[in-house]
């Protein structure tokens, strides 16, 4: 009969403790929903917030990957030391740019780009100079290898464009931007229209409808290296241009230089595009900063709602404490619950709220259209961060709970 | 039909006495310092129907508070069921009040928000007890007291009296040594507080050990024992 109170000593479930709690939030439901506004708000904000960042700069990345991620350009090292003229040095570029780099796996097309120095001369289409109205234009005239067409995605509006094989035989042909083509007034080339640049006549075998890169070629006569080395001095290609496979850019980038000029690599200088994921993050920042700390301001706000409501409730349920303790729940019992009934607030403001923010992004993407994307441990992580939110803000109220003396916690309410 | 009443002991020895207080005195510390309770020896046995009686102020309160090992004595030693208590620390007699003191409040402490069966499985919350016992003893201590027929009605709905045995349900079924009832009719019109004394009636006979604390003739009048407390010190017997 003497048996010591160790075999009785008080002990509290796991699973009472988390029906306790749930009892004591769902007691009072509007208030426990007000409770809790401040935190969802704040999730809500936060997850919005990150996701509609991420959507924002997929989209401006996705955008920006459909052309320019694709698109290399070789140009010269000491931009401007070579040029026009035979004074000049000349470009380390070799005449068989294109073959070199069409050699690489991952290059979709590759092409030469050259302004070729006129020395002044206009362009006419026809050789007799009509005294009554202009005939003769200043227009800018570029010579490439065959593949600059496909490298910089031309569209042909009528004819057809020169390949490799008139680049070297040096053969006059030409085709022509649609500016120019209008400026010269030439529509069809079914009957082999030729022009004159200067006293050179070139015959036009094609006209551009439009191009996607390098749009100075719509106002351009587009002539073949060979022909341009022959006529017009041309040293040396000044640039070439590369379309890559997707994907395939910083690769190609890595390795033209060397395709190019294998003994002396750093003589050209290899553009390429921006890495897509260094990109995302750079928009991604932008925009995050300055919604988070909105975010950040309204889940302090929400701890300071749950901390201040917990507490209130807590002097509310004195009663309620010294009858539990009269009951054998000791102290940390005590604060264990309110604790607990605080979590468990937190955790479900944060669920709610993340679900409201998951919303949002899905709604603002639906009605511009676009895709939405999400962080994928965000949905995760947030309702912890309710959960964590819940426990901070609880722990003064539970520990004013558990120092409640029971003595006095009956005698309210009597 | 009844429940087991924790008498304890066996044949051979007598049961020390539920309740054995002797010498204990309480001080609040100042200032002013107030002495409380002084010199009191006071031993309940088992089965035993003790009602304290005194003016308010005259420290009976203290004295309960010490019973239901709500407070420590300054001086003098408290033996529950042969435990000396002042042995013990926090744990030990939250376990021990959990255990073996039934406590009854004027002011009933029900939850508003729970049913009178779950009031009373809030009981044996902090014990152990499994779900589905804890369920079927709130059902047999609901009974006990009357109310097989309220088990789910919330103790808004119930009249004082029935709120009472719902409160007396839930310190009867964890099998208490000792029921302790403060002014447990204070609260409650002559009809009420009748029913609730006959139950108490019931319950003596059926071997538990009460003590309840009045300043209501009619109450203490219906305890086998009564002393009275003046200035914080047994002024009689009866």
């Amino acid at each position: 009969m003497a048996t010591g109170p160790i075999e009785d000593r008080s002990v509290f479930f796991l699973r009472d403790l988390v029906n306790e709690a749930i009892a004591g939030i769902t007691s009072r439901p509007s208030r426990t929903a007000l409770t809790a506004l401040g935190t969802v708000l704040g999730v809500a904000a936060l997850v919005a917030t990150l996701g509609l960042a991420r959507t924002a700069g997929n989209r401006i990345v996705s955008r920006f990957d459909e052309l320019s991620a694709t698109e290399v350009v070789v140009t010269p090292a000491n931009q401007g030391g070579f040029g026009f003229g035979g004074s000049s040095r000349t470009s380390p570029i070799p005449w068989d740019a294109q073959d070199r780099l069409e050699r690489l796996n991952g290059v979709a097309a590759a092409g030469t780009k050259s302004d070729v120095d006129l020395n002044g001369a206009l362009v006419r289409a026809v050789p007799v100079v009509d005294p009554t109205g202009a005939t003769a234009f200043s227009i800018p005239v570029v010579a490439t290898s065959g593949g600059l067409f496909d490298a910089v995605r031309a569209e042909l509006a009528t004819g057809t464009v020169f390949d490799a094989a008139h680049n070297d035989l040096g053969a006059s042909v030409a085709v022509l931007g649609p500016a120019a083509a209008q400026r010269l007034s030439i529509t069809r080339v079914d009957n082999q229209p030729a022009i004159f640049v200067g006293d050179t006549p070139i015959v036009v075998v094609g006209i551009l409808a439009d191009v996607q890169r390098e749009p100075d070629l719509l106002n351009s006569i587009i002539i073949t290296d060979g022909f341009a080395q022959e006529r017009f001095d041309l040293s040396a290609p000044a640039a070439v241009h590369v379309d890559t496979d997707i994907g395939g850019a910083q690769l190609i980038g890595d390795q033209a230089a060397l395709a190019l000029v294998p003994n002396n690599p750093e003589l050209v200088r290899v553009r390429v595009p921006p890495d897509p994921a260094s990109l995302r993050e750079r928009v991604g920042e932008d925009i995050n900063a300055l919604f988070l700390l909105l975010g950040g301001i309204s889940l302090l706000v929400g701890a300071i709602g749950i901390a201040n409501v917990t507490l209130v409730s807590v002097l509310e349920r004195t009663a309620e404490i010294g009858l539990r303790r009269s009951l054998g729940a000791t102290k940390t019992h005590i604060a264990t619950l309110f604790l607990t009934e605080s979590a468990i607030l937190g955790f479900i403001a944060g669920v709610v709220g993340t679900s409201i923010g998951v919303l949002t992004v899905v709604g603002v993407s639906a009605v511009n259209t676009w895709e939405p994307v999400l962080q994928p441990w965000l949905p995760i992580t947030t309702p912890l961060l309710g959960l964590a939110i819940g426990v901070v803000s609880g722990a003064y109220p539970a520990w004013r709970a558990a120092a409640i003396e029971p003595i006095t916690a009956l005698r309210a309410g009597g | 039909m009844t429940l087991a009443m924790r008498v304890g002991g066996d044949a051979a020895t007598p049961p020390p006495p539920v309740v054995a207080l002797r010498g204990v005195g309480r001080t609040f510390d100042g200032p002013p310092e107030v002495e409380v309770l002084r010199g009191i020896d006071l031993a309940v046995a088992g089965g035993d129907y003790l009602s304290i009686v005194g003016p308010s102020g005259s420290g009976k309160s203290t004295l309960l508070h010490l019973l239901g090992l709500l407070d420590r004595p300054s001086l003098g030693t408290y033996h529950l069921d042969g435990i000396d208590t002042g042995a013990l620390d926090d744990r030990d007699r939250t376990a021990l009040r959990g255990s073996r003191i039934g406590f009854v409040f004027q002011a009933f402490h029900l939850l508003s928000t729970r049913t009178a069966h779950e009031n009373v499985m809030l009981a044996e919350l902090y014990r152990g007890t499994d779900r589905l016992e804890r369920s079927e003893r709130a059902t047999a201590a609901l009974e006990r007291v009357g109310l097989g027929h309220r088990m789910d009605a919330f103790p808004d709905t119930l009249s004082g009296g029935e709120r009472q045995r719902v409160a007396i349900a839930r310190a009867l079924v964890g099998r208490p040594s000792l029921l302790l009832a403060d002014e447990p009719t204070g609260n409650l019109d002559t009809e009420n507080s009748e029913s609730i004394l006959e139950l108490f009636d019931e319950l003596h006979d059926a071997g538990l050990t009460l003590v309840v604390i009045t300043h209501d003739e009619t109450v203490s009048s219906r305890a086998g024992r009564l002393i009275r407390i003046v200035d914080g010190q047994i002024a009689g017997a009866l």
